[in-house]
């Protein structure tokens, strides 16, 4: 299939599934958004931060999509534990997010004005980016949908090509959650938006470790 | 600030005689007995009774609020008894109809389940994006075992909110009047001291369900955290992770429900959980009606912030002679106020200024659907247990 078509589709295809792919990140992103300080500049330093790393997750997917083949419909057990382990790293990195708040900003990492998890001070790492990586890699039905096409494709480049376009396309999607900027932060904003992350990061730890453990959820 | 011709008014309202205070009763009287003679006219004689005994009730209650001028303590009456009848008569027909509490998933999934008002916020973001109901019901007449649509339902409570605003917590929710009543059992508050960043949770959980409901596209709550699934029905646990939901509803409704309103006399699912509560709020913006505090002959002695259930009265709020806006419009902090200075006030209208013409046209509305809402919920129950024992 020519590049064009290639292009058209893949732009398509992540318009189209633009909402899901909000929805899905919503738990992480709007919280987590949240508790970062206001103003659009400071928000949109956190979703480029994020959408970054998302979409360097989206690339080594495609990577390992387009070499194995067959990695976005393995059995359904393999599939599983690859849920079960990014659920659980998503719960942790959420909760280590939340604690993490308000802790930054009287040390150097506050010169990028983002929230900082792991070490405190310069190394400190931007939670948005591991929060990004972490939704990049997680298979949700718009990400398998993309990763089914690029595993059709001849040569890895194109599939890099499928799903950098793909990204693109879904991020149109994340563009007004910049608007999130204009929330007035104080304390009581601060506190619900943290104690929404570590709700989301339980119910994600626990949704976790029952698919590790090889538990249905429901039923 | 009160104008002085007009002060009067201020402060408590005196008890009124009978006869004025039965003439005030007559139209939630009227109202009551309509809304009780679709069971009046039944040939069930346990229906009859209890259509008969439940428009009673509610006419006295009301009759006392008028009498006394006191709102509170006539309100628990009702409330209390609906939060613990409308469990006994919704456990009661489940096992009716299957034998157990724990509704299989394929039931579920076929929408044979009640509508409840508790999910609306989550159903909204995957309605307008998807047009589907993310709840296990039907949008029509005729869905679920309440055989009421979703619609319809929804449609009757948008419309009361935007009436009474979260005055819905205080005289329709089937839910509160558990904890409500343990809240009055005990003398005195064991635990005081709470910490004022609670109140917000149920907004955290708010946005956490709304999300979670969005991204998994199901009503998250019901499926996590609803502690009353413990009194009315819940997936039944096939595997371990069944049995932690269900475990987490019973420790929630233990904790939240039961022990807690004991030992700190408040409604602590409602303050601290409820994300319901939490998206009612938001509608005591657009409620005509609130609470004010009538700076002018307030102490402050802070027996208003001691007695209101849902800690929506704080020293700063006193200062600015409001409530937040968690206010359930209960009326505790009006009874509470020895001085008269917290008031029913109606918006754009000055405070303090004839008070009590506000409280009663509150009343008339949140009394009304309490009869239409509580009063249908009451009188079932009441005919469950009738026809058990006649």
């Amino acid at each position: 299939m020519g590049g064009p078509f290639l292009v058209g589709e893949a732009f398509l295809l992540g318009l189209a599934s633009g909402p899901a792919c909000v929805a899905s990140c919503g738990p992480v992103v709007v919280p987590s958004l949240l508790a970062e300080g206001a103003g659009w500049r400071l928000n949109a330093r956190y979703l480029s931060s994020f959408l970054g790393t998302r979409f360097l997750g989206y690339l080594l997917f495609a990577a390992i999509a387009w070499e194995l083949g067959v990695l976005v419909s393995p059995p359904p057990a393999v599939r599983t534990l690859i849920y079960g382990g990014i659920h659980v790293l998503l719960g942790v990195a959420l909760l280590w997010y939340a604690r993490s708040i308000g802790r930054g900003c009287a040390h150097a990492c506050a010169a990028s004005g983002l929230v900082s998890i792991g070490r405190v001070g310069k190394r400190g790492v931007p939670g948005a980016a591991i929060l990004g990586l972490l939704t990049g890699v997680s298979l949700c039905p718009p990400f398998v949908a993309a990763g089914l096409r690029a595993a059709q494709l001849s040569n890895l480049a194109a599939a890099l090509l499928f799903f950098a376009v793909f990204f693109v396309a879904t991020t149109l999607w994340f563009v007004p959650f910049v608007g999130m900027g204009c929330v007035r932060r104080n304390a009581s904003v601060i506190f619900v938006a943290r104690t929404a992350m570590i709700l989301v990061a339980l119910y994600y730890l626990l949704a976790g470790v029952a698919m590790l453990a090889g538990r249905r959820i429901y039923g | 600030m009160a104008d002085p011709a007009c002060t009067a008014f201020a402060g408590k309202t005196p008890p009124r005689s009978w006869g004025r205070a039965l003439l005030l009763t007559l139209p939630i009287a009227l109202w009551s007995l309509f809304m009780s003679l679709r069971g009046l006219l039944q040939p069930d004689r346990s229906l009859q009774i209890a259509s008969a005994l439940t428009a009673a009730f509610l006419i006295a209650l009301f009759f006392m609020m008028m009498k006394t001028s006191s709102t509170y303590r006539w309100r628990r009456w009702f409330f209390v008894a609906l939060g613990v009848l409308f469990p006994i008569e919704f456990i009661h027909n489940v096992m009716v109809l299957r034998g157990s509490m724990g509704i299989p998933i394929e039931e579920m999934i076929a929408g044979r389940t009640p509508f409840c008002f508790l999910p609306i916020p989550l159903l909204i973001l995957p309605a307008a994006l998807t047009k589907t109901l993310v709840f296990p019901g039907s949008l029509l007449p005729g869905g679920g075992m309440a055989g009421a649509g979703m619609a319809a339902m929804a449609g009757l409570w948008l419309a009361i909110t935007l009436v009474v605003g979260k005055g819905w917590c205080s005289y329709a929710c089937f839910f509160g009047g558990i904890e409500e009543g343990m809240a009055a059992l005990p003398k005195k508050a064991h635990w005081k001291k709470l910490d004022p960043r609670l109140r917000l949770v149920p907004w955290a959980v708010l946005l956490a369900m709304v999300l979670l409901s969005l991204a998994l596209f199901e009503p998250a709550y019901c499926m996590w955290l609803c502690p009353f699934k413990a009194v009315s029905e819940y997936v039944a646990a096939r595997n371990t992770v069944g049995m932690v939901q269900n475990g987490i509803f019973v420790v929630l409704f233990a904790a939240l429900v039961i022990v807690l309103p004991l030992l700190t006399k408040k409604r602590t699912q409602c303050t601290f959980l409820c994300p319901f509560g939490a998206f009612q709020s938001i509608f005591n913006k657009t409620s005509v009606f609130d609470i004010k505090i009538d700076r002018t002959v307030c102490s402050p002695c802070v027996l208003c912030q001691k007695s209101c259930p849902t800690m929506s009265l704080t020293d700063e709020s006193i200062k600015k002679g409001e409530t937040l806006m968690s206010c359930m419009k209960c009326g505790a902090c009006v009874d509470a106020c020895p001085k008269g200075a917290a008031v029913w006030h109606i918006r754009g209208t000055q405070v303090a200024v004839k008070p009590e013409r506000a409280r009663l046209m509150f009343l008339y509305a949140a009394w009304a659907m309490a009869a239409m809402f509580g009063g249908t919920i009451i009188t079932q129950d009441l005919a469950t247990i009738l026809q058990r024992v006649i």
